[in-house]
């Protein structure tokens, strides 16, 4: 394929994208000329390129398009629905000979004569209003001239243009000018450009792949020349230059792969419309946050499981019409996509206003198909049985529709979307509606992970997959009990799988727990599985840089590439999916497991940590805590009498609500022993950060929001917590500290002389 | 015939050209490779076991910003692994690049297309995908590998087969 037919291909499919968006706008605003002008400028230009290329078929359906677009633009006709059905029709006609072009570098030998004709048709209302003879002819012969002929029609009223029409088109300088190349003649396009092609540059994806790899590599050598001038002064100032310009140099190429959510929402508008069409539902299309930006491969990644949702959204979730007003709702339904970054991740939720997942529903199918027991399902909570829609197969659709309701659609989001590293969660409320959230990362190339060690290698272990991690020491290796050739382990009353990573890599080895260091287990959860890794030891998380393996090496399974580690060494990435299968850790097995712990991911809110302090429970947002720290009591000090911590060299006040810290005070003067020791949650605040002394710290868990009872409000300060209505501690009432960072003797010193 | 050794063939009839060989070492034997299809040769490489890989995978090496994997020519020629430092070729093939784990690498030699002669065919079913001919030097015969042949994937793919 020559230059110019793929820089055509190139131009032409981004005009088609463009031009799909101004439909699906257009059948909101049929009178607005600029719209109407950029979908005839995209037509138009098409024709023009082929007729210069020699594609005939193109050129033809091009033109019957062109055709009924002038009639259009002039006010000739309205855009209705049936108009724009047309015209999309156009569109995919378009788009499937340019991938044939592109496939096969020629127009392939499809017949575009119904198509043809239903555009041609299209343009009949004209005929019939007409009052004007002159337009009468027009219409005619447009119906049944060859096309050759037929171009001549729109062109004598082009040099008495709609008023507004004009105005609209110079404003945009990206476009090709149409009036003025009209008259011309279609024969040479000139190529469209203005300022925003000078200043952007199309580059090829595998150019910016193989500079990702390199300032990956750059990052190595960076780490490895830091760590070996660390020791040399005259070193330091030049080692921290490298160190800044690498990481902007890495931030910078990471950013010209990014592209904005958009890209892929734009592509929703068409099926929603086709869908709400086909389906009887009334859908308004809401979006947010179009601007932020991801990964090209994982924007290319989440388009499935998107349009699954949106899909989803349509068929089961927003009511037909009349069953919303009946609802007492808005007969228009509402599908909002929304889109955030929110630190190292993406969210991106489709949330619809339509009739919520029905929870019984749920349970009754879980329990026909045999997912969970009925003794099981009673006890189940809202939000656990909201989370069996992810399974395989899984559906509570009545019928099975053209649209959905096989079962696969949630499988398959969950699926696509943990396979780049991302979650699913689910939340709905019966007749208000349901959320999707997906949580995609920012990106794929360089990934947080746990270096883990097994057979005297170091491994690496994604830490999306990575839910906690247990210590198991040597005089303690009896826990870890066997049922014949199943290891287990008892994790909060609950029996954990366990898979040995060394007899997993060399089988016929067996396990043997360090004498001295004993043992640990990475607790994983992927792809609804959950299981205990065992290995020998553990080292410092790092930010690894992915690198592909060769296809010998993919075909072990147990790998999904390998990194070149701080010190240099290469280690394997483990992929937790695929030990799970290979261990034969079931679904079924872990998703009971789950339901039962209800220790799964909250679909909504958020997770607190649960404390006990002085025998009552609280909690604390899970995402305000920074560290839990044992320390022994002395290490509180005073400043009068507001009890204090220096941790880490920062100042922090110590709230004792629950007076565990008075009743430690008290009792280690009562013994006389300074052993004691206090339990204090560090937790931040805004910009600053406080510390809890509490008595025990007992879990994580999920909470749900209650509601106070006859109203939709949101109480606060309390939240459902393992199905017990749990106190949140309210950190932003702890008193701040009356002076900066002064040390805490000084300020005792000063406020006793106060006083 | 594999193609290195067809190339090498041809050329031959046509007149006796000059061909750059990189000569390498495992125990007292020599092989030869094109040094067209080495890119690079680093010593002393310590590549990374992999476990579960096939026999044949040396382990994986670091090279430019890309995860290399290595084939163990002494595991393929069936010889006795050996302790100790090796170098390390690094070879292009139609399928990618991949490290070649040899003894040592030794000079370069030049030699003559007229001194060329295809694999016997009296050799091992399985030397020959490997060998691609010998060069007859004055005191030894110089046996060429294929680097085609020896791409990680080829082999896995006959191993299979």
């Amino acid at each position: 394929m020559d230059e110019l037919t793929r820089e055509f291909l190139i131009e032409s499919q981004e005009g088609l994208d463009r031009m799909e968006h101004c439909l699906t706008d257009l059948e909101e605003r049929p009178k607005d000329a600029g719209l109407i002008g950029e979908i005839f400028r995209t037509v138009h230009t098409i024709k023009g390129t082929t007729g210069f290329l020699g594609f005939k078929r193109l050129e033809k359906l091009a033109h019957a398009g062109e055709n009924l677009l002038g009639l259009l633009r002039e006010g000739k006709l309205t855009a209705d629905s049936q108009l724009i059905t047309g015209l999309l029709q156009l569109l995919d006609g378009l788009r499937s000979i340019l991938k044939t072009i592109e496939a096969e570098s020629n127009e392939g030998v499809g017949e575009d004569g119904i198509l043809i004709g239903w555009l041609e048709e299209l343009q009949a209302p004209v005929q019939a209003q007409a009052k004007d003879p002159a337009h009468a002819r027009a219409g005619a012969h447009s119906a049944s001239a060859p096309p050759a002929e037929a171009v001549a029609v729109p062109l004598p009223t082009v040099s008495g243009p709609p008023p507004s029409a004009p105005a609209q088109v110079y404003l945009r300088p990206v476009e090709p000018v149409p009036a003025h190349k009209e008259i011309e003649g279609d024969l040479v396009q000139p190529r469209a450009q203005g300022t925003a092609a000078e200043s952007t540059l199309r580059v090829d994806v595998m150019l910016l792949n193989r500079m990702m790899n390199l300032v990956g590599e750059l990052v190595l050598t960076r780490n490895q020349v830091l760590q070996a001038t660390s020791s040399d002064p005259s070193m330091n100032l030049l080692s921290r230059r490298l160190d800044m310009v690498t990481a902007d140099l890495r931030e910078s190429v990471m950013k010209a792969r990014m592209q904005p959510v958009s890209n892929i929402f734009s592509k929703l508008p068409r099926i929603v419309r086709d869908l709400s069409q086909s389906l009887g539902r009334r859908v308004r299309l809401e979006f947010e946050g179009q601007d932020t930006e991801l990964d090209k491969s994982l924007l290319e990644a989440i388009k499935d499981p998107l349009t699954h949702a949106v899909r989803n959204s349509l068929d089961h979730g927003i009511e037909p019409p009349d069953a919303r007003i009946a609802a007492g709702k808005n007969p228009e339904g509402i599908l909002k996509l929304r889109s955030a970054q929110e630190g190292s991740h993406v969210i991106i939720e489709v949330s619809d206003d339509g009739a919520g997942i029905d929870v019984e529903k749920v349970r009754q199918k879980a329990i026909e198909c045999g997912v969970i027991t009925p003794e099981r399902a009673v006890h189940l909570g809202e939000r656990e049985l909201l989370q069996l829609i992810f399974l395989p197969g899984f559906s509570t659709a009545a019928a099975v529709t053209k649209v959905s309701g096989r079962g696969v659609g949630m499988d398959v989001v969950r699926t696509n979307v943990e396979k780049i590293g991302g979650k699913v969660e689910i939340d709905s409320r019966a007749g208000k509606g349901t959320t999707l959230r997906m949580r995609i990362p920012l990106t794929l190339a360089i990934i947080p992970a746990l270096i883990v060690r097994s057979i005297n290698q170091s491994f690496a272990l994604p830490q999306g997959a990575l839910s906690e991690l247990v210590h198991i020491p040597p005089e303690a290796a009896a826990s870890i009990e066997w049922i014949e050739n199943a290891p287990l382990y008892r994790l909060r009353g609950k029996l954990l799988p366990l898979v040995f990573l060394d007899r997993l890599l060399m089988p016929g080895v067996e396990h043997t727990i360090n004498a001295e260091r004993g043992t640990f287990i990475a607790v994983l959860d992927t792809d609804g599985r959950r299981f205990g890794l065992v290995v020998d030891g553990l080292a410092d998380p790092e930010e690894i840089v992915v690198k592909p393996l060769s296809g010998v090496l993919k075909e072990i399974g147990l790998f999904s590439g390998a990194t070149v580690l701080g010190n240099a060494d290469l280690a394997l990435i483990l992929d937790p999916g695929s030990i799970a299968l290979k261990a034969g850790v079931t679904l079924l097995e872990e998703e009971a497991d789950q339901a039962e712990d209800g220790e799964l991911e909250a679909a909504k809110g958020l997770e607190y940590l649960l404390v006990e302090a002085s025998g009552r429970q609280a909690a604390v947002p899970l995402a305000n805590v920074l560290r839990i720290e044992q320390l022994p009591l002395q290490r509180i000090e005073y400043i009068g009498n507001r009890p204090v911590l220096n941790f880490e060299g920062q100042l922090l006040p110590v709230e004792d609500a629950g007076g565990v810290l008075a009743a430690a005070l008290a009792n280690s003067r009562a013994q006389g022993s300074s052993e004691q020791q206090i339990i204090v949650v560090v937790c931040r605040e805004g910009n600053r950060q406080v510390g809890i002394v509490v008595s025990h710290v007992l879990d994580v868990a999920a909470g749900g929001d209650l509601y106070e009872a006859g109203t939709d409000k949101r109480t606060g300060g309390v939240t459902l917590l393992k199905s017990q209505v749990t106190g949140v501690v309210d950190l932003s009432a702890v008193a701040p500290l009356p002076a900066g960072k002064q040390s805490p003797a000084v300020c005792s010193q000063i406020e006793e002389a106060v006083a | 015939m594999s193609t290195a050794a067809t190339v090498l063939h041809r050329k031959k009839k046509k007149a006796a050209t000059q061909v750059e060989v990189c000569t390498l070492l495992l125990d007292a034997k020599i092989f030869g490779l094109p040094i067209t299809h080495i890119l690079e040769i680093v010593g002393a490489a310590r590549p990374q076991p992999v476990p579960l890989a096939p026999i044949f995978v040396g382990g994986l090496v670091h090279y430019r910003g890309d995860v290399l994997t290595t084939v163990n020519l002494r595991q393929l020629l069936d010889m006795p692994p050996r302790e100790g430092r090796q170098d390390l070729l690094v070879l292009e093939s139609s399928g990618g690049i991949f490290g070649l784990l040899v003894d040592s690498v030794k000079e370069v030699l030049k030699v003559s297309s007229a001194d060329y002669e295809p694999n016997p065919s009296i050799l091992y079913e399985r030397r020959r995908a490997l060998f691609a001919g010998a060069y007859k030097l004055k005191d030894s015969l110089l046996v060429m590998l294929d680097p085609e042949q020896l791409d990680p994937m080829r082999l896995s793919a006959v191993r299979a087969a």
